[in-house]
């Protein structure tokens, strides 16, 4: 599970996040969801720690990401907007490189490389070295990187974005999987459809604030609004004092 | 610690399979014993053509009807004279001739006195120094043997013109222009050493930023200083390899050459060398920690190359004055990073006693300052927005 209480981050006068709260919870899909600029890639580096907040805290599964943030790693599995690939390592050696650093032994990569191998169907490019590699095969390395240590927590920005119709769908079939395991999954998504098919719980934020969190039955009933894009239009263009629904409503 | 062998694992792995800069930087280093050889070559042929070996030397000569008497004496001692009927200036100083002689035309041939014997030189060329010299000595002897047949036949002892007896004997271990050849040898390794890892710490660290691979490595349970030290550690590695084949280059060089023409009595052994290797290694650590603070403040990939392709010549220009006006190796200068290192290699490529204090003090404090540098960058590299793309 990952909690967020109260938290802030600013870059020099630019308030990116802004007393941010809500929780993504063990067995759910929460969708977060923002214009360009709400701050969601600044939101995604706080939880997995590579940033530091000004205020508030981050708990991974109970643990204070900010007081222990190995700890904190060691529950996270991220997919970042920017994929960050070694152009002379394969495939397998990109995803044995993580499985190490998490601390897996040789057997137990192998183990793992050739699951992710077969989730993410990687047989054609696993041993091809990541320089020419297309967007769609980029993304997942970087999601099978990601996985590869089988995290409970699972963040993943824009996770299909770049992937054909046949591989969109393999990621969203593994989603769907991992949710079923009980696994915890926070996404970002420009695409409404996917996150209105995938989400249980979507939260909207709109310069650097929550300023929406709950189902998607919940979001309904609060604006009146049946569709998602229609509802996230008007919780971003209008600035709400308070998140019409708070975590946990 | 594990984590700091997985990223120095992958580095060297990652590193080793570029191949463009692999070749650059094994390449490079061979260049200091190619050029060094080079000019051992050509300063030793130089020296066996012009020296005191008998081999044949071609002098002009503006009137040799002048001074038969000398030009006879010359002939006999191996010279070969060329008849000029011009003004032999511009022939000298165009370097087409190492040096000629002007004799006495025939006016003022058989006057009374000595005979007036102009020779003229370029001392900017090499083989116009050691011919000159090899004729200066000619003609004294011509003078002494023609001063002891006058005394002779006056019936004067042969000695009674000599005030001085003197005898010269060398106890360098080195001499000549070989002195001079092998303290250019150290600032060539030091350039190595700022050179030879640099494209492992730029690519590893700015590279790794601008690719954006920094942010996805560091949401791994590692720290900061555990990822640094991998990097580094791949980057102390790639330098040795590249000082390694920088060496090899100059034993096979320094076997190579004719080096008793140079006054070069025995090349330094293999074990001399493997010390100068030893002596480098704080250096090589001290250079890694330089470039990953070079990277810490600059912004781009092209920004850092602009640095540290200066970078080298510092340390590099220290060893350069040295060669031209050696110093004496005192505890003091021995503090001095890369200064200190530049005085021992010194000494051990010219077979010279080394201190092992002086080799202590360097090392102490090449590492001393290596360790600030370190902190310093390590905490540079604290700087949360660093990690990622500019």
């Amino acid at each position: 599970m990952i909690e967020v209480r109260g938290l802030a981050k600013s870059f020099g006068t630019l308030r990116v996040v802004e007393d941010a709260s809500f929780v993504a919870r063990d067995g759910e899909i929460t969708g977060l969801i923002g214009l360009n600029g709400a701050g969601k890639t600044t939101m995604f580096r706080l939880i997995c720690t590579v940033l530091r907040p000004d205020r508030g805290v981050t708990l991974i599964d109970g643990v204070d990401a900010e007081s222990d943030p190995l700890a904190a790693r060691r529950r996270l599995g991220v997919l970042p907007d920017v994929r960050g690939l070694y152009p002379r390592l394969t495939a397998r050696e990109h995803l044995a490189y993580f499985g190490e650093l998490h601390g897996l032994g040789r057997e137990e990569i192998e183990e793992r490389v050739a699951e992710v191998v077969e989730v993410l169907r990687m047989e054609d490019f696993i041993d091809r070295r990541a320089r020419g590699f297309s967007r769609g095969q980029q993304m997942k390395v970087a999601l099978g990187r990601a996985l590869v240590h089988r995290p409970h927590n699972i963040m993943l920005d824009e996770p299909t974005n770049g992937l054909d119709v046949a591989s969109s769908r393999a990621v969203r079939d593994l989603l769907r999987r991992l949710r079923a395991e009980g696994r915890c999954i926070l996404l970002t998504s420009h695409i409404m459809q996917e996150v209105s098919a995938l989400a249980d719980r979507i939260i909207v934020l709109a310069r650097g604030r929550v300023v929406l969190d709950g189902t998607s039955a919940e979001l309904r009933g609060a604006t009146g609004l049946d569709d998602l894009e229609e509802i996230f239009m008007l919780a971003t263009r209008e600035p709400l004092a308070e998140p019409a629904l708070a975590a946990g409503d | 610690m594990a984590a700091i062998l997985i990223v120095f694992r992958k580095e060297m792995a990652d590193h080793l399979r570029d191949r463009r800069s692999i070749l650059v930087a094994m390449i490079y280093p061979l260049m200091g014993p190619i050029l060094l050889g080079i000019m051992f070559l050509f300063v030793g042929g130089s020296m066996q053509v012009g020296g005191n070996t008998g081999a044949p030397l071609a002098v002009p000569v503006v009137h040799p009807e002048g001074a038969p008497d000398l030009v006879r004496f010359l002939e006999k001692h191996g010279v070969t004279i060329e008849h000029l009927s011009f003004d032999p200036r511009s022939l000298v100083a165009g370097g087409r001739a190492p040096l000629a002689l002007i004799l006495p035309d025939a006016a003022n041939a058989g006057r009374p006195g000595p005979v007036p014997v102009h020779l003229l030189t370029n001392p900017s060329r090499f083989d116009s120094i050691v011919a000159a010299g090899r004729v200066v000595a000619l003609l004294n002897q011509y003078q002494q043997e023609a001063l002891r047949g006058r005394l002779h036949a006056a019936g004067l002892p042969a000695g009674i013109m000599n005030v001085l007896q003197i005898e010269q004997e060398n106890i360098g271990r080195a001499a000549g222009p070989a002195v001079i050849l092998l303290t250019m040898i150290p600032p060539f390794l030091i350039f190595t050493l700022f050179t030879g890892g640099v494209h492992v710490t730029l690519d590893s660290t700015i590279g790794e930023r601008e690719r954006g691979s920094f942010e996805p490595l560091m949401m791994n349970p590692v720290t900061l200083g555990e990822v640094l030290a991998g990097k580094l550690g791949a980057s102390v590695i790639f330098t040795l390899m590249a000082l390694g084949v920088q060496v090899i280059g100059f034993w096979v060089m320094l076997h190579s050459v004719p080096r008793a023409s140079l006054g070069l009595l025995a090349p330094p052994s293999a074990v001399r060398l493997a010390l100068v290797v030893s002596v480098c290694l704080p250096l090589a650590v001290l250079a890694a920690a330089t470039q990953l603070l070079i990277s810490a403040v600059t912004r781009s990939m092209k920004e850092a190359q602009t640095y540290l392709g200066l970078l080298p010549l510092i340390p590099g220009l220290a060893g350069m004055v040295l060669a031209l006006a050696p110093v004496n190796a005192q505890p003091l200068l021995a503090a001095i990073p890369t200064f200190g290192q530049t005085l021992l290699m010194g000494q051990l490529v010219r077979n010279e006693t080394v201190s092992w204090v002086f080799i202590a003090i360097t090392a102490v404090a090449t590492l001393t300052a290596t360790g600030l540098l370190l902190l310093l960058g390590f905490r540079l590299y604290e700087r949360e927005t660093i990690l990622f793309p500019a």
